[in-house]
């Protein structure tokens, strides 16, 4: 067991773990944040548990808890600020970007990220930006539109 | 953009709506199985067989059981006497099967890898996991048998040997019912064949793949000895399931609550079966009297669900020189592995792949047989295009290769066959009843110019660039009408809503279905807005919940489009007639329904605007104050209605690609992809759209990439993502759907049910294009997947044959 100190969506947490805990269970099943989600076996390939740490996307299947000690987290539930929701969020309501919604949170992670880094992607580079997300339902047609959507609008805005 | 406070209600029914889903799910507030905890829940985790056949000798849990925190551990004796076998009635098709019997977990014999034999229950997740691990099981390895065709040899090792042979299933479906017509049409199809112009024949093999949705499957079960059993499940049917548990757990029927989780991580079939952990998990919190939850790996997702198609298609075409398809004969071999999945079997889904066979062509006859032998493999489970993919795929091979014997287009070819006409029954029966398949056809031929497409490609050879164009087509099930599926799993096809109006006029609609991303609460918020004339935002939509629903088949075969918003439709009707009685009594007139408008939350007489009330007072009127009612009225809004068509029903696309061949690498590029569909009246073009997205690159990813492969032993060696290659974003390209829709005359809003079919067509498509491209090396390709490296070898070939 260890105690970690950690910083969720602007909440800081102290909480003592196993050592062999799973960011992603102690994301979900400790702090009771459900929105990131398990899809593969913990191998990294689904991308579903997708969330930030330190801004940076990162799968959180991959980490233990206590490799998070003293870092900060933002998963899904912390992208609406103040209760509006993200450029990319709404792009993908607007767009249809989601079905199931299952791998919906580590998509929007992740391309959140990828935005920041690419505020004017192609098509095709939006695509190879998706490539450690897997879906199922969309066949991925409108979570390009959306995320080229949402470049769009924060480069009318200048980002927000 | 429509938005949800739009007050047009008018505009409601095919408006692209955005989806009252998605609020919760993009902001981590959507519920699905694996984030419902209840109170001193504990943890289940499954010891599998690592063997594909093996005498389970013994099985020591001492180990397991003294890791601090394990609760308890089950094999399959400790069911026996307290569970029944999986075997039981509600759970078997009305069709001729050698059904297996066979428990929860295993019992003596282990028979596929990955087969539960064990169960580990235990106070944390991470401890149930190490103790089974510690579970010591003792096998002694048995012949295997992992070939279809072997299975059906004489001699060879039985999956079941009470079954006394591995042929599970077996059936001729054209003909006629008795086997002197069934031999008579055989000998006129063998005459037809004997003169044709043209025959073409060949062995066309389609691999085992199938569907993974993004959330694996899952059980929360809850006991409790005065109420019985509650469980959540992530399932599409589940008042199936209700039944299923009761009987073999032998719990009276009203005290099993099945509840399929609002949000479900997609299902495409997976989730359609009456699965065994789901008894092992039940009788784990019955005899613990403590919540017990499973949730399902990746690893054991990918060695049990999700196996499809894995058939042997010969298949034959006589067609007359001026390009008529005379007769289409095939003879087709299953791989059903065990057989060990309820309502399914496996051998549901290749009987109806052989039902759907002709697809949508005029064919003067028909000859064809299937034979389902059981292998030492995961049971099939259902997966989108439930079946025929690999029919598809050899009919729709099939044709080009009539096209290039006969040196016309196969565009051409197509159009000379498509079923003109409408209805019409299949040489195997199968009833479509609607639509019109050539205008769907020459929508798609809109979007080609086929001759300059002809001298491009000319022009590119070349210069060493091998271009390709591929067509298919498909006729689909809109829904699956109880003509069919009472034979086929026992259940019934008909719609079942609950709509029930609260006194501030709002609406809460009760399905019996479980949808998991297809839109159902957005889609029936917008029928029901239509036809109250009332905001989307104004209805509530549950689903899945046996405890407040009516009976309902569940999400399966492109159900939602075609049944559900007709029986939601259907109430509201009923609901609306009421309505109109009672205010046309309070306002002291003689009107029928026709003579009020419902619209922007108004009721209103139409030749008298003045005539007006809100939806909500008069509803509230109804529901709170049920006096001065007309003679023979009671209060309250609350009707339940069941539809039916009385005919199966059909949807109908079509699709071309483009492809680009590397002749030096076997590479391939999808350069297009062009859809055209018959979708029947949509209600909303943003989801229609989404299904349509979800289907093709499905069959994409089926056809090209994804794999489940078993080696000699009967090991499976696919069991993750790494060697289960799924398609990504970067691996598929943009898709464009077009429509040319015809209403459906049979539902009471012209809609269709669509999606669920949809990947067949996909893989004949592509594979045509590949072969167009290098039709100057002759290629034919009948196995899938297609892949550079088979693409490669077959040119290979085909330059050493030169």
């Amino acid at each position: 067991m260890k105690t970690i100190n950690v910083t969720i969506n602007g909440t800081r947490y102290e909480e003592t773990v196993p050592v062999r805990m799973l960011l992603v269970d102690f994301i979900r099943e400790r702090l009771a944040l459900t929105g990131t989600h398990v899809g593969c076996t913990y191998e990294g390939v689904c991308g579903a548990c997708t969330i930030h740490l330190d801004g940076e996307a990162v799968k959180s299947c991959m980490l233990l808890a206590v490799q998070a000690d003293g870092h900060e987290i933002t998963t899904v539930e912390g992208l609406a600020k103040g209760g509006e929701l993200s450029a990319l969020q709404r792009a993908f309501r607007q767009h249809h970007g989601l079905q199931c919604g299952f791998c919906t949170p580590g998509i929007l992670m992740n391309m959140t990220e990828f935005l920041v880094h690419n505020p004017t992607p192609t098509d095709d580079e939006i695509r190879q930006g998706l490539i450690g997300n897997l879906c199922r339902c969309t066949g991925y047609v409108h979570i390009v539109t959306s995320v080229r959507a949402a470049a769009d609008e924060l480069a009318r805005t200048g980002g927000a | 953009m429509a938005t949800n406070t739009k007050d047009d209600t008018k505009a409601w029914m095919g408006a692209r709506l955005e989806r009252k889903e998605d609020l919760r799910l993009i902001t981590g507030q959507g519920r699905y199985l694996g984030d419902v905890v209840l109170p001193g829940m504990l943890y289940a985790v499954f010891v599998r067989s690592e063997y594909a056949h093996a005498k389970i000798v013994s099985i020591d849990a001492s180990e397991a059981l003294a890791l601090p925190g394990v609760v308890a551990v089950y094999k399959g004796e400790d069911l026996m006497g307290k569970v029944k076998s999986m075997r039981q009635p509600v759970l078997l098709p009305n069709l001729p099967a050698k059904f297996p019997e066979y428990w929860a977990l295993a019992v003596g014999t282990a028979k596929f890898h990955g087969e539960p034999v064990a169960v580990v229950v235990a106070r944390d997740k991470y401890v149930a996991v190490d103790a089974a691990e510690l579970v010591a099981v003792e096998y002694e390895e048995l012949p295997v048998v992992i070939d279809p065709e072997a299975a059906l040899a004489d001699g060879s090792t039985l999956v079941h040997p009470d079954s006394g042979t591995n042929e599970i299933f077996g059936m001729t479906f054209t003909g006629g019912a008795t086997e002197e017509e069934q031999k008579k049409n055989e000998a006129e199809v063998e005459a037809i064949f004997a003169g044709a112009d043209v025959v073409v024949k060949h062995r066309f093999r389609v691999h085992r793949t199938g569907v993974t949705p993004m959330e694996p499957r899952g059980c929360l079960c809850d006991w409790s000895d005065a109420d019985g059993l509650t469980a959540w499940i992530t399932t599409q049917r589940p008042h199936i399931d209700r039944l299923g548990l009761a009987d073999i757990l032998e719990i009276p029927a009203q005290q099993v609550r099945v509840i399929a989780p609002r949000d479900q991580g997609g299902g495409f079939g997976v989730k359609a079966p009456f699965f065994r952990e789901n008894v092992v998990v039940a009788f784990a919190a019955r005899e613990l009297g403590r919540p017990v939850r499973w949730v399902e790996s990746r690893y054991e997702s990918l060695m049990n669900v999700g196996q499809e198609r894995d058939q042997i298609n010969v298949c034959e075409v006589a067609a007359s020189k001026d390009g008529k398809l005379l007769a289409l004969r095939n003879r087709g071999i299953a791989d059903n592995g065990t057989g060990q999945t309820g309502v399914y079997w496996g051998f549901v889904m290749p009987f109806l792949g052989a039902v759907e066979m002709p697809n949508g062509y005029t064919w003067g006859k028909g000859d064809i047989k299937l034979r389902v032998a059981t292998t030492n493999k995961a049971c099939l489970t259902p997966s989108r295009a439930f079946g025929h993919f690999p029919t598809r795929f050899a009919v729709e091979r099939s044709i080009d290769m009539v096209a290039h014997r006969l040196g016309m287009e196969p565009s051409d070819l197509r159009r000379k066959n498509i079923v003109p006409q409408l209805p019409y029954t299949s040489v195997t029966g199968e009833y479509y009843d609607s639509g019109n398949f050539l205008k769907v056809w020459d929508n798609l031929m809109t979007h080609i110019d086929l001759p300059a497409f002809r001298r491009e490609q000319a022009a590119a050879r070349a210069q060493g660039r091998y271009l390709g164009i591929g067509f298919a087509c498909g006729v689909e099930l809109s829904g699956v009408a109880s003509e069919l599926l009472v034979p086929m799993e026992n259940q019934p096809g008909y719609g079942a809503a609950s709509v029930r109006l609260d006194p501030r006029g709002k609406v809460h609609v009760y399905g019996g279905d479980a949808p998991g991303g297809q839109g159902h609460e957005t889609t029936v918020a917008q029928v029901v807005a239509a036809t109250f004339g009332i905001a989307p935002t104004d209805t509530v939509v549950t689903t899945g919940d046996t405890g407040t629903t009516p009976f309902g088949a569940g999400t399966i075969g492109a159900r939602a489009g075609s049944y559900f918003v007709s029986a939601v439709h259907k109430a509201c009707q009923e609901l609306k007639k009421k309505i109109t009685r009672i205010l046309a009594h309070d306002l002291a007139l003689e009107a029928e329904e026709e003579d009020f408008e419902f619209a922007n939350g108004q009721v209103t007489l139409i030749r008298d605007r003045s005539q007006t009330k809100t939806f909500r007072e008069i509803v509230e009127r109804i529901i709170m104050a049920p006096v001065n009612l007309p003679e023979g009225e009671v209060g309250g809004l609350d009707a339940t209605a069941f539809f039916e068509a009385l005919k199966p029903m059909i949807c109908f696309n079509a699709d071309f690609c483009v492809v680009e061949v590397n002749a030096d690498s076997g590479e391939f590029k999808i350069l297009r992809w062009v859809s055209s569909e018959d979708v029947g009246n949509v209600i909303n073009p943003m989801i229609v759209d989404g299904q349509m997205h979800g289907a093709i690159v499905q069959g994409l990813s089926n056809a090209m990439f994804e794999q489940f492969i078993y080696d000699e032993r009967g090991q499976q060696l696919t069991a993750d993502f790494e060697r289960y290659k799924l398609a990504t974003a970067a691996d598929v390209p943009d898709l464009q759907i077009t429509y040319a829709s015809t209403p459906c005359p049979h539902t009471p809003l012209g809609t269709r049910g669509i999606g669920e079919g949809r990947p067949s067509s996909v893989s004949g498509a592509l594979s045509n294009a590949v072969c167009d491209a290098l039709a100057p090396f002759g290629i034919e390709i009948t196995e899938l997947p297609l892949r550079p490296d088979a693409v490669w070898r077959q040119i290979q070939a085909a330059k050493a044959a030169r």
